[in-house]
Order: C-alpha cells, then sequence, then structure tokens
C-alpha cells in the first residue's frame, strides 16, 4: 500500500506540479468568461454619435421623430423592455442581449438641412455629396403622404450595417408614423396603449417533479458541463497514455517494475492523475459559483437582468461521481493503448476510437438536454462509456429518479473494473516489449495468457 | 532480524536458482537453469545477447514469473517483498525526461521502501559522492549522457540493497565513470553485499568476478569460481622467449603448436605434457630463457572457445 501511494503522489505531483496545469486551470475559465462575456461587452461598445439629415416631405413627422430619438426616451424606453424581459424568460439570449445592448447604443445628432422647394432629386444629389465629404452620416426621406400604403420610407446610411442604430431609428420612426396617424384618425394614444397591453404570459419548463425551472440557462449550463467534461476526459486520458508511453519508451518500466507490483503501479497512475484532474475541476466549479455569485449581484447592480440555473450541491456532487467514473473508464484504456505502443505518436492513431466514442457521448448530451426523459436519454445515460457525459447532462436538465442514478453508476462501475483488469493484463507484458508495436492478437494473447 | 538470521544458516547463499525454465510462446529463454549465488562476492553472468541473462535477470528481480522451477533469495522464495533488498540496474534504463533530479531520486527510492526524508538525505550524500550536486534541481534533458548513467546508478543503490544487479553496467560510460563505479562495487564487495554483474565484455568480467556463470541459447555452458572454470578449461600454454631453443620446440611429443608473436612465442604444449617438463628439456638443452610463463586462458577465450564451439 505504500508503494501504491508513494505512485499516486509522484503522478499527481507530476501533473500538478507543470506549468500547463496552472495554464490549463486558469484557461477555461477565463474562456468561459470570455464566450459569455465579451459579446456582450462588444455590443454594448458605443459608437459614435449618427449625424442625420431628416427630409421630411409630410412636414408632420420630423418634430416626433426627434422626440423619439432623445437620449431620455432612448434610455426610458430600455428600461421598459428591462423590465418586461425579467418576466420574459422564454426570450432567446440573442434577444436580451440586443436589448441590454440598446439601451448603450445608438445615438443621434440632427444636421439641419433646407429642402424646401427643391425636387427630390436635387435633394438626394445634395445629401450623397454630403455623406461622401463626411459632414453627414446618413439621412432619412419622409415621403409626403404617410397614410398611404404604398408609403416609402427611405433611410441611406454610412453605416449600414450598424443594426444596433437602425433598429434604434426604425422603433423610434414606426413610433413616430404610428402616433402620428393616431393624430389623424383622432384616436388618442394613451388610451389605445392602455387598451392593447400585452397580456402577461409567463413561460416556464415544469419538470416532471413539479419544479419550475429556467430553460434557457438550463440549456448552457447542462452545454458546458458536457463539454467540461468532455474536454477533461480526452485530456487526462491523453495525460495517461503519454505517461505510461514515456515509463515505457525511456525503459523506466523496467526499474518501476522490479520495485512495485504492476497493478499498483498502474492502478496508482489512474488515481494520481485522476485527483489531479479533481482538483482541477474542483478549482472550475469553485470559481464558477464565485463567479456567478459576483456576476449577479454586477449584473443586477448594472441593471442587466440575468438568470442562472438552478444547480444544487447534490448536483455537483452527482458531476464529480461520473467524471471519476469517466476517467477511470477512459484512463484505463488510454493506459491500455499506451502499454501496446511504443511512442507517443503511434499512440495518437489509437486513441482515435475512444475519443470518438467520447465525442458521440458528447454528442447525445445535446439530445439529452432537448428531452431529458426519453428513453433515447435514459439508455444513454445509463450506458457504459456514454454515461459519464450524458448523465451529469442529464442530471442538470432535469433530475432523473434515483434508481438510474444508481444503475448508471452501478454499470460503469462494472464497465471500470473489466476494463481496468484488462488494462493491467496487458499493462504488465506491454510495458516490458520494445522496439515494435503490439498487435490487436498479440494483446489478446497477453490478456488471456498473463 | 530474523531473516538475517535465516541467512545465515543457508551458507551465505543469496540467490539461488533451480531448474527454471521460462517460455514465451515456442520460444524458450531459459531453460533448466540452476546456479547459486554466493554472499559478498562479485558474480558474472556472461554470455553472448540473445542467450537469457536479461530473461534470467527479469525472473529473479520479480518482474516475471519462472514457468517452472524456482528462485530463491535470502533462504526466501522469491516475493514482491524481496524486491526491496535487490538494486537493479537494467541494461536499457532511462530516467523521466522533464523531472528534476532529486524529484526521481526520491521517487525511486519511496518505491523501495524508503521513508522520503531519509530518501533526501541519502541522495544528498550519493550527489555529492558522485561530484552532482549541483545538478541536483536540473532535469534530466539538462544533463550528459554521462551524467544520467551515474543518477541511473544512484538510483539503484539509494535503498542500500544487499543484492545489487548490474547489467552492462559500463556500455557507453567514459573511463574516469567506469573507475568510479568499480570504487563503488568494491565497496559493496567489502560490505559483505552480493553484486551480479551481467556482461558480454570478458575483460571487464574478468577484471570484477569471482564466480562465473557463462550461458548461451538459454543454456548454462560453464559456471564456478573463476580460478576453477580457468584449472578446469586446461590448455596449457607458456609464454616463451628464448634463444636456441628450436630443437626441443620442434619435438612434436613436446609441443603442439607454436604461435609466433613479436618478441615471443605461444607454445601450446602436446597432451600430458607437463610445462615443468618442457622447462627441464629446455635448460638441459642449453637454451638461453628470458620469459617462461604459465598462461591461463583469457575468460574472453574459454568464452569464444565456447559460444563457437
Amino acid at each position: 500500500m505504500r508503494k501504491f501511494f508513494a505512485v499516486v503522489k509522484h503522478e499527481y505531483k507530476k501533473v500538478v506540479y507543470k506549468w500547463s496545469f496552472l495554464i490549463g486551470t486558469l484557461l477555461f475559465p477565463l474562456l468561459a468568461a470570455m464566450f459569455a462575456v465579451v459579446p456582450a461587452i462588444i455590443f454594448s461598445l458605443k459608437g459614435d454619435a449618427t449625424r442625420i439629415v431628416v427630409v421630411d416631405q409630410s412636414g408632420k413627422l420630423e418634430s416626433r421623430l426627434r422626440e423619439n430619438l432623445s437620449v431620455e426616451r432612448i434610455a426610458e424606453k430600455a428600461r421598459q423592455a428591462a423590465r418586461d424581459s425579467m418576466k420574459d424568460i422564454s426570450a432567446s439570449q440573442d434577444e436580451r442581449l440586443k436589448r441590454g445592448s440598446e439601451q448603450l447604443g445608438g445615438s443621434f445628432v440632427f444636421v439641419d438641412y433646407n429642402s424646401r422647394e427643391k425636387p427630390i432629386e436635387l435633394v438626394l444629389r445634395e445629401l450623397n455629396g454630403k455623406i461622401a465629404e463626411n459632414g453627414i452620416d446618413a439621412y432619412l426621406i419622409l415621403p409626403p403622404d404617410i397614410d398611404a400604403p404604398n408609403a416609402e420610407f427611405d433611410f441611406y446610411s454610412r453605416k449600414a450595417g450598424d443594426f444596433v442604430t437602425n433598429s434604434t431609428l426604425e422603433d423610434a420612426l414606426n413610433q413616430a408614423v404610428r402616433s402620428q396617424r393616431f393624430a389623424d384618425a383622432n384616436i388618442d394614444e394613451s388610451k389605445l396603449r392602455e387598451l392593447s397591453k400585452n397580456v402577461n404570459l409567463n413561460t416556464s419548463g415544469i419538470s416532471e417533479t413539479g419544479e419550475a425551472k429556467d430553460s434557457d440557462s438550463t440549456f448552457i449550463a447542462a452545454f458546458i458541463i458536457g463539454l467540461m467534461i468532455y474536454i477533461t476526459l480526452t485530456i487526462y486520458g491523453q495525460a495517461i497514455m503519454g505517461a505510461v508511453v514515456e515509463e515505457k519508451e525511456t525503459r523506466i518500466a523496467e526499474i518501476l517494475f522490479s520495485s512495485a507490483k504492476p497493478f499498483d503501479l498502474m492502478f496508482g497512475k489512474l488515481v494520481g492523475v485522476g485527483l489531479a484532474g479533481l482538483t482541477q475541476l474542483s478549482i472550475w466549479v469553485i470559481s464558477a459559483v464565485v463567479l456567478i455569485g459576483v456576476g449577479m449581484t454586477q449584473m443586477d447592480a448594472m441593471g442587466i437582468p440575468i438568470s442562472i440555473p438552478n444547480i444544487t450541491p447534490l448536483m455537483i456532487f452527482y458531476f464529480f461521481i461520473f467524471f471519476l467514473l469517466g476517467f477511470f473508464i477512459y484512463a484505463s484504456i488510454f493506459a491500455l493503448i499506451g502499454a501496446m505502443v511504443t511512442t507517443v505518436q503511434e499512440g495518437g492513431q489509437f486513441s482515435f476510437p475512444p475519443i470518438m466514442v467520447l465525442l458521440v457521448g458528447f454528442y447525445f448530451s445535446f439530445a439529452v438536454i432537448r428531452d431529458p426523459n426519453s428513453s433515447l436519454s435514459f439508455w444513454v445515460s445509463i450506458a457504459p462509456f456514454f454515461a459519464p457525459i450524458t448523465m451529469p447532462v442529464r442530471i442538470l436538465a432535469e433530475m432523473p429518479p434515483f434508481w438510474q442514478i444508481a444503475l448508471s453508476v452501478s454499470i460503469n462501475a462494472v464497465a471500470i473494473a473489466i476494463l481496468v483488469w484488462l488494462a493491467s493484463r496487458v499493462y504488465r507484458v506491454g510495458m516490458l516489449m520494445y522496439g515494435k508495436r503490439a498487435t490487436i492478437p498479440e494483446v489478446w494473447k497477453w490478456i488471456r495468457q498473463a | 532480524m530474523l531473516i538475517f538470521l535465516t541467512n545465515m544458516n543457508q551458507e551465505n547463499v543469496t540467490l539461488r536458482v533451480e531448474n527454471v525454465t521460462k517460455r514465451f510462446g515456442d520460444f524458450t529463454a531459459v531453460e533448466d537453469l540452476s546456479f547459486d549465488v554466493q554472499a559478498g562476492r562479485v558474480f558474472g553472468f556472461l554470455g553472448p545477447n540473445g542467450a537469457g541473462k536479461t530473461t534470467t535477470i527479469r525472473m529473479i528481480v520479480g518482474i516475471t514469473a519462472p514457468d517452472a522451477g524456482s528462485i530463491e533469495l535470502f533462504g526466501h522464495k522469491m516475493s514482491y517483498d524481496l524486491q526491496n533488498r535487490i538494486g537493479y540496474l537494467p541494461e536499457e534504463r532511462g530516467l523521466y525526461k522533464k523531472m528534476k533530479i532529486v524529484d526521481q531520486l526520491r521517487y525511486f527510492a519511496e518505491l523501495k521502501g524508503v521513508p522520503s526524508a531519509e530518501a533526501d538525505k541519502r541522495i544528498d550524500r550519493w550527489l555529492d559522492r558522485m561530484n552532482l550536486s549541483e545538478w541536483k534541481k536540473k532535469k534530466t534533458t539538462d544533463l550528459s549522457k554521462g551524467m544520467q548513467q551515474k543518477i541511473q546508478f544512484i538510483s539503484t543503490v539509494l535503498h542500500d540493497p544487499d543484492l545489487l544487479i548490474l547489467d552492462e553496467p559500463f556500455s557507453g560510460l567514459d573511463p574516469i565513470n567506469v573507475e568510479f563505479m568499480m570504487d563503488v562495487i568494491a565497496e559493496f564487495k567489502t560490505r559483505e553485499k552480493t553484486i551480479i554483474f551481467s556482461t558480454h565484455l570478458m575483460e571487464t568480467a574478468e577484471r570484477l568476478c569471482s564466480d562465473i556463470l557463462l550461458i548461451n541459447k538459454s543454456k548454462k555452458i560453464l559456471s564456478g569460481s573463476l580460478r576453477s572454470v580457468k584449472a578446469g578449461y586446461g590448455e596449457n600454454l607458456i609464454a616463451l622467449r628464448a634463444s636456441g631453443a628450436e630443437a626441443v620446440l620442434n619435438d612434436k611429443t613436446l609441443v603442439e603448436k607454436i604461435i609466433s608473436h613479436s618478441d615471443e612465442q605461444e607454445i601450446h604444449l602436446a597432451q600430458d605434457v607437463g610445462d615443468q617438463t618442457l622447462l627441464k628439456r629446455l635448460i638441459e638443452s642449453g637454451a638461453v630463457i628470458s620469459k617462461f610463463e604459465h598462461i591461463e586462458p583469457s575468460l574472453n577465450d574459454i568464452f569464444i572457445a565456447e559460444i563457437s564451439g
């Protein structure tokens, strides 16, 4: 046992006391944060004010439009939108992002231009000239008769791709035209608005246990969990393989085998590297909890509504359990491959199949997120090889009955026992076979004979 | 302590290999091999490449188990517990490339059951002795090949083993380091430790070993003390430098063959002729003798004769 722990300690330190571990540990939360935050930041960057000329051929709209585009009015609208979206949890993330950025986006500076008594062709030519010499950024042509069914509103802009500005303008214009039409028809606008208020339809997912949850953030959280397990299993599996091949390639195996039992050496390696993986995951989970906590208060303070999925400590516990199951399944496969081959490059070719299986499991997790209670979700979340990814995703999407989790854990534990047994047999023979890669029949012979 | 006492009762036999056979599929790597290694002696395990040396050593250190026969170490059947008392320097050996020297030495010592605090003390002592102290915190890739070999040697002796097994320890070593290692081996010998020394370099074996075992094609050819092996090999050779000896030397009843070297002759005596007989005849014939030396066959000669014969 003492030697086993010596191996565990050695393998753990070998992974953790390395720059790559530190960098990897820091990089993942950083990347995750980037994916979450950077787009919002980019969209919220305030562009230069758009200098605009309004050619109002109807003579009725310009003042309303100016009022609608005033800074106060835009801010008020944004606050209203934020209040709406708090209730409106079914809105997509994109929608929210847009709303959030609108409140900070587009502002307008009106440039006076005298279009009176000028034919429209001349106006267009003059304004195009102004744009060309950078006097203005955009101009808007309003038709003489706004009530006509084929009335055309033309907007020309140097920044036609700036959808935030454009949509702000469009909203303002729509509102101005609508108000004008109501006024023309003698309808009281405030009365109308009050009467045509939307109903509050709260859309929430209902789990089988009857608890409501936020479908959107759950999707993202489940995806992140699935991705995290997929990435860590791939990386740590390959790390195991690399370590095994190194000991074989450098012939250290010969010294190790003359000092300790092959099983202790191999299993100690799996446990040591597994603990290193667990360390990294713990750092991630803790930092995620802290980040989400800090982020929540921050965003709240800024008035940006966000929602977090409902993750309980039990879920996190299951998450670690299934990470460990997955780790031992894939690590023993990679250890077996490492003992078969002579170089890391050769191992790379052989590691393709297990990585494919892992990837399929990752893809299955999408099906699980969409419908956590389908029979497909049930089968892939108890199947060995897939369960380590799909079950945590399923647990997050919707907690399955306990017996299914227990079944999944048992099935995968049995799979681990078989794989570790196979790997240790291949390991004790393969590690001392130098010079050439073992063929599959040879490996089969080792397993039967060893 | 108990082990030590039983040791004494076993007439100081460190290792007893009895009728050991090892097969890999159809190939028999070691066939019915038996030998004893006495405590406190340097045992030369000789044979050409592919003779089965490494396979035998791997069974002795417990890496693989024999298909038949038994191996007893320090009076006990070989087991994992006994591995702590063996120091094994494999022929093909290496170090972790990107690990600090001190870390890997400590790991190897811990695997042999040395507590890490004690291991640290011994590492310092050995590194100092090998003039490698300043490399303690360096990685393997920073060290020269010779330094790496010294580190490997340190890893073999850190746990102060009772049985040291060195498989081709000098291959690729520069002469200074060879001397260094020879010193350590000599020191182990004076401390009544047993050394098994596998090589195909007969000059080195001749210089170091008190006993030898020669194997070829998985079978034992010769064994015993160096002296008895040489005596048993029994070829009668005389190195002679003399003038006026032609008449005697041409006597076919006395001399079978003469090989002339630059300034002396190698005389192969005829069957049943003693060297004293030849010396007497030479003196009687009035030849002027400046050198007359009975030469033993070198281990190299025995090796070549046995292996090719």
